[in-house]
């Protein structure tokens, strides 16, 4: 559980730091096209989005696979649910780099 | 060593066995107390708040399509009902904060009291007003900050 509680907590820190970026303005004004690219284009916050990213898909998908190993124990099913979420985990922090590093402007 | 190998693995199997309640078990909400309440919004907010999460990666994705692809994404959350949903949102994520936070404290052996001798009525003594405020602090959190959403999505501004 170590990993659970070091995730959800350190999520709790730059998930308000990031909530509190969309309240420093009229909340419709955050959300325009060119204030939420300039974010992008800030490398601090979108480094505190993929570290947002990494922690909130490893808490979510971890507690997802603790969910699913109370309903069912034997070893078919804890290796399936185990790498199941492993994957998911990646495919979705894959996914959302994609989205940072190229609202970024970085080339690759 | 060999023999501990098929004692754990027959053990695995007959615990497999027994253990087949699983979702029907889960969702019982008859006899059990606050805690038991507590332990199913701690699953359910956080499933909810999972799929939330992917739904807002794929969402955010259209910001590299240009102003319009984000602006045709935007007319179809900035809605009163994608409000209601966003409100949703912060009254699950403040909940299973706050009752995480109660959880870890638990974890560690806080406010768990001391153990006691097991006398009629048999109340555990793990299940005392800490915890209980806990859980209601939690809940409490959770409709203030919805309170707020509210004050921010639907007021002026």
């Amino acid at each position: 559980m170590k990993i659970h509680y070091v995730t959800g907590v350190c999520a709790l820190f730059v998930v308000a730091i990031h909530i509190i970026m969309r309240l420093i303005m009229p909340f419709s004004a955050s959300l325009t096209y060119n204030n939420v690219i300039g974010n992008y284009h800030n490398i601090f916050y979108a480094l505190l989005l993929e570290i947002i990213l990494v922690l909130i898909a490893v808490h979510g998908f971890n507690g997802l696979r603790i969910i699913l190993l109370e309903l069912r124990q034997n070893r078919t099913w804890e290796k399936y649910v185990s790498y199941g979420t492993i994957i998911a985990s990646i495919a979705i922090i894959a996914f959302g780099t994609r989205t940072i590093i190229f609202a970024n402007g970085l080339e690759l | 060593m060999e023999n501990a190998k098929k004692n754990m693995k027959f053990s695995t199997h007959s615990v497999s066995n027994e253990n087949r309640e699983g979702l029907k078990a889960w969702l019982n909400p008859f006899g059990y107390g606050w805690e038991r309440v507590s332990y199913w919004l701690q699953r359910l907010t956080g499933v909810f708040l999972l799929i939330y999460f992917v739904g807002h990666v794929i969402e955010t994705s259209s910001i590299i399509g240009g102003p319009d692809v984000w602006n045709s994404m935007l007319q179809l959350t900035q809605t009163p009902a994608g409000h209601l949903f966003l409100i949703l949102v912060i009254g699950t994520s403040t909940f299973h904060s706050a009752n995480g936070i109660r959880l870890i404290f638990t974890h560690l052996g806080k406010g768990l009291g001391e153990p006691g001798r097991p006398d009629y009525p048999y109340s555990p003594s793990s299940l005392n007003y800490r915890q209980k405020s806990g859980i209601w602090v939690a809940l409490i959190l959770a409709a203030f900050a919805m309170l707020f959403g509210v004050q921010v999505l639907f007021g002026k501004g």
